[in-house]
């Protein structure tokens, strides 16, 4: 009966990942080329605290990506193995 | 009646399956949105934010386990505790219907109330954690109150 509409809702769920997916990767490239610059420009002055800061972010950046697309997908699978029957 | 119990029953039972997928799917979609948040508050130096979204983050993890792993366990312990009628003819029958609306309204209520929440928070709000289990409470309380008035009415209404 409701087999439609969580169709409909999956089509839409799948979509707004996908969406999500890619504004993460363009803020992420953005916030790459941030703190390169970041870095670059500190390296150049002589700024350490500046250099070290933007290669923590940048390093910090990589981690939250990779917790994005690895970490997610493996709790959406634990979540689906424990999807409860109907209680009642 | 029995046949009337079966198709309300089986109704519930789908639209939990329904709501149960339709849960997963935002909880994906609302740690995306919270990591997106993060990364860009990250960027941009705004460290509320970012331990807002985090905390947002660890509630939506602790909503899917409540959800998944707690509501079924409370609604199956609620509903084997629920009175099933006593008496005898139409108003134990009525009883046993009302036990088994009330277990599956309020498992569905629940699911609705970890739902809510999560959508909210795959919106990019806060994830309302406290009001989620504030509507499961009252769904609890709900359903304590209809086993202590199920056996009530059959007492009043249909011993034989």
């Amino acid at each position: 009966m409701f087999q439609p509409i969580m169709d409909q809702i999956l089509t839409i769920a799948r979509d707004a990942w996908a969406f999500l997916a890619g504004l993460l990767i363009v803020v992420a490239l953005l916030g790459g080329l941030y703190y390169v610059l970041q870095g670059t420009a500190g390296a150049a002055f002589g700024g350490s605290r500046m250099t070290s800061m933007a290669i923590i972010g940048a390093v910090g950046l990589v981690i939250l990506v990779l917790f994005a697309f690895l970490f997610l997908p493996q709790v959406g699978e634990m979540l689906k193995s424990f999807q409860p029957k109907p209680p009642f | 009646m029995s046949e009337a119990t079966s198709f309300l029953l089986t109704f519930l039972r789908e639209a939990w399956i329904a709501l149960a997928g339709a849960f997963l799917a935002f909880a994906l979609l609302a740690g995306i949105a919270q990591i997106l948040r993060v990364s860009s508050a990250g960027l941009i130096g705004a460290n509320l934010w970012v331990w807002e979204s985090v905390s947002a983050l660890a509630a939506i993890i602790l909503l899917g386990l409540f959800a998944y792993l707690g509501v079924p366990q409370i609604v199956g312990a609620l509903g084997s505790a629920l009175p099933n009628g006593g008496g005898c003819g139409p108003i134990s029958e009525l009883g046993t219907l009302a036990s088994g609306l009330i277990g599956g309204l309020a498992a569905l209520r629940m699911l609705k109330a970890t739902f809510t929440s999560i959508l909210s928070a795959s919106l990019g709000g806060a994830s309302t954690f406290a009001n989620a289990l504030t509507e499961c409470g009252e769904a609890l309380f709900g359903m304590i109150l209809a086993g202590a008035a199920i056996p009530l009415a059959a007492f009043f209404l249909g011993t034989c």
